[in-house]
């Protein structure tokens, strides 16, 4: 089976620093994956409609001014749309006394700045070996 | 059936049959996750793909090409406007160029889709061409047909921004559309010979651009001198897609286009022969042979891969002691509809198990379905489970019911059986 990681990269709430997300987007395009972007300024009611019909196997969320305060909002919204096997991370300016708390709602990992490109690609193709295992089991 | 589907859902097991449901229900996580397995070519699918094929054919195929920055994405958004306010239901498959060196792919057309995309009525997906030369992606005509089965009213497809010899789509769509920007000269020279003559009907999209002018003259002019064709006269019409300027006449002439007497070439095509009508009609001797379910005068509804539907309305026969419906007549419509599924494979299957539990009470009069399921099979052990629901759609009693698959064979061939 060929697992080309399909990836959305979005931002929620009212920051429009698009240029992490533009990065980071260009950087899965170039590992061979399949990336969904999208503006800033996205609603959650449409962020969740996209990732179920799009079927994606990860979401970064990118923030960087104080937008990950409402991802816990993101993943309620996730699970009430039944899409608890997605992987959502978040990357950008994530204070350290906010992390844990994002982690305790579920999202898998937060990457903050200067975190090396290829470890948030590394990382995406191993959670998308996961995901696709449990989704279409031999 | 509504709650049905949900039920199905649920359960999220890989068979096939449940699969079906969900999709054939309009459930959208089992409708992306089926596209998913299409697309990456996961064994299961296939089976998926040849099940739906016969339920496609139904819904209108619009494939929309054009050379890049057209405007085909913001065109569909003003389309998927139009298509709501007819209250019609859409999918939208919009296709991507992969990169030829990495593979990957930035898939950003819905991010144009964005207003009416939001809509529940509206499903978008998208997908990277991978490779795959004619502006489509490998999978798009097995994803179309499943959309199509899903119940869409239309089907819109976006090609990769096309140049000249990108002409798959026309092999794909009932109406092909080809976006042309104005005031492109040399372009348009350049398609003309390619994906222009493809078109039933050519748009000339940024109609507000003073060059519009022009480029419809031209085109008018380029399908005036071609040779003449009978039937379908191709339409070139003005739009402008960021503010739905002529977006309306657009769908008008869509509609012409389908239903002009053999035009659609997907609509016209004769419905593909259910694979299964075989089987059924065999299923429905095995029926109309059983002097039990006369007796109570059950009744075949349909069958599919691995499940049969029968139905049984509630008579003073079927009544308890208590005046309500007896567990042995739920029973017998349960292990009706398990046993019918259960044969449909060539060999007598022997029931060796079951199980039922009833959670509601159920009058005379009411009206009970019982679809049965298949959870598992192998050469020897099948099992499956049974709702029972009611009119209103509540689950009134399940079943589980686990077969014996005898090797011998029913009186009719085998390959007559085969679902």
């Amino acid at each position: 089976m060929d697992i080309r990681p399909k990836v959305l990269v979005t931002k929620i709430g009212l920051d429009g620093h698009d240029r992490g997300s533009r990065v980071v987007a260009a950087h899965l395009r170039d590992a061979g994956m399949e990336v969904v972007y999208t503006p800033p300024w996205q609603k959650i009611e449409a962020v969740v409609k996209l990732a179920m019909e799009e079927d994606v196997d990860v979401i970064g969320v990118s923030s960087l001014a104080t937008d990950h305060l409402i991802v816990p909002k993101l993943m309620a919204a996730l699970r009430d749309a039944g899409l608890t096997d997605v992987v959502v991370i978040v990357g950008g300016i994530v204070p350290d006394a906010d992390e844990q708390a994002l982690l305790d709602v579920g999202v898998a990992r937060v990457f903050h700045p200067g975190s090396p490109l290829d470890e948030i690609s590394a990382y995406i193709t191993e959670a998308t070996a996961r995901v696709r295992a449990a989704r279409f089991p031999a | 059936m509504k709650r049905d589907a949900t039920a199905v859902g649920a359960h999220a097991r890989p068979d096939v049959a449940l699969r079906l449901a969900a999709i054939r229900a309009g459930e959208r996580a089992a409708i992306a996750r089926a596209i998913t397995a299409i697309e990456n070519d996961i064994a299961s699918a296939r089976a998926l793909s040849a099940a739906l094929a016969a339920d496609a054919g139904r819904a209108h195929v619009v494939g929309v090409t054009g050379p890049p920055g057209a405007g085909k994405s913001t065109l569909i958004n003003a389309l998927l406007a139009e298509f709501a306010a007819r209250g019609r239901r859409i999918a939208v498959v919009a296709i991507d160029p992969s990169s030829p060196i990495t593979g990957g792919a930035v898939l950003g057309d819905r991010v144009r889709m964005h207003a009416a995309g939001a809509a529940e009525s509206v499903f978008i997906r998208s997908l990277a061409s991978r490779g795959h030369a004619g502006g489509l992606a490998k999978a798009t005509r097995r994803i179309v047909d499943l959309l199509d089965a899903a119940g869409f009213d239309a089907i819109v497809v976006e090609t990769v921004g096309a140049g000249q010899s990108d002409v798959g789509i026309a092999a794909l769509a009932d109406t092909s559309v080809v976006v042309c920007p104005p005031g492109l000269g040399d372009d348009v020279q350049a398609i003309k010979a390619g994906i222009l003559e493809i078109a039933d009907v050519l748009v000339v999209n940024k109609g507000d651009q003073p060059a519009a002018d022009r480029t419809e003259q031209e085109l008018r002019d380029m399908l005036r001198l071609r040779a003449h064709r009978p039937g379908w006269a191709v339409r070139v019409l003005r739009t402008v897609a960021t503010t739905g300027d002529g977006v309306p006449a657009l769908v008008d002439a869509l509609d012409a286009h389908a239903t002009d007497a053999g035009r659609g070439r997907r609509l016209a095509r004769a419905p593909a022969p259910p694979a299964a009508t075989a089987v059924e009609s065999r299923l429905r001797g095995f029926c109309a042979a059983d002097p039990y379910q006369r007796l109570n005068a059950l009744e075949f509804v349909e069958s599919g891969p691995g499940t049969v539907t029968m139905r049984m309305r509630v008579a003073p026969q079927h009544l308890n002691f208590n005046g309500k419906c007896h567990g042995g007549a739920i029973f017998t419509l349960a292990d009706s509809a398990f046993g019918v599924a259960a044969n449909a494979y060539g060999v007598v299957a022997a029931g060796i198990d079951t199980h039922t539990t009833f959670q509601v009470a159920v009058s005379e009069g009411d009206v009970l379905t019982a679809r049965s399921l298949e959870v598992s099979r192998n050469a020897k052990i099948a099992v499956y489970r049974v709702d029972v629901t009611r009119g209103d759609g509540t689950v009134v009693a399940s079943f589980t019911g686990t077969v014996f698959m005898t090797r011998r064979p029913h009186q009719a061939r085998p390959d007559d059986l085969r679902p």
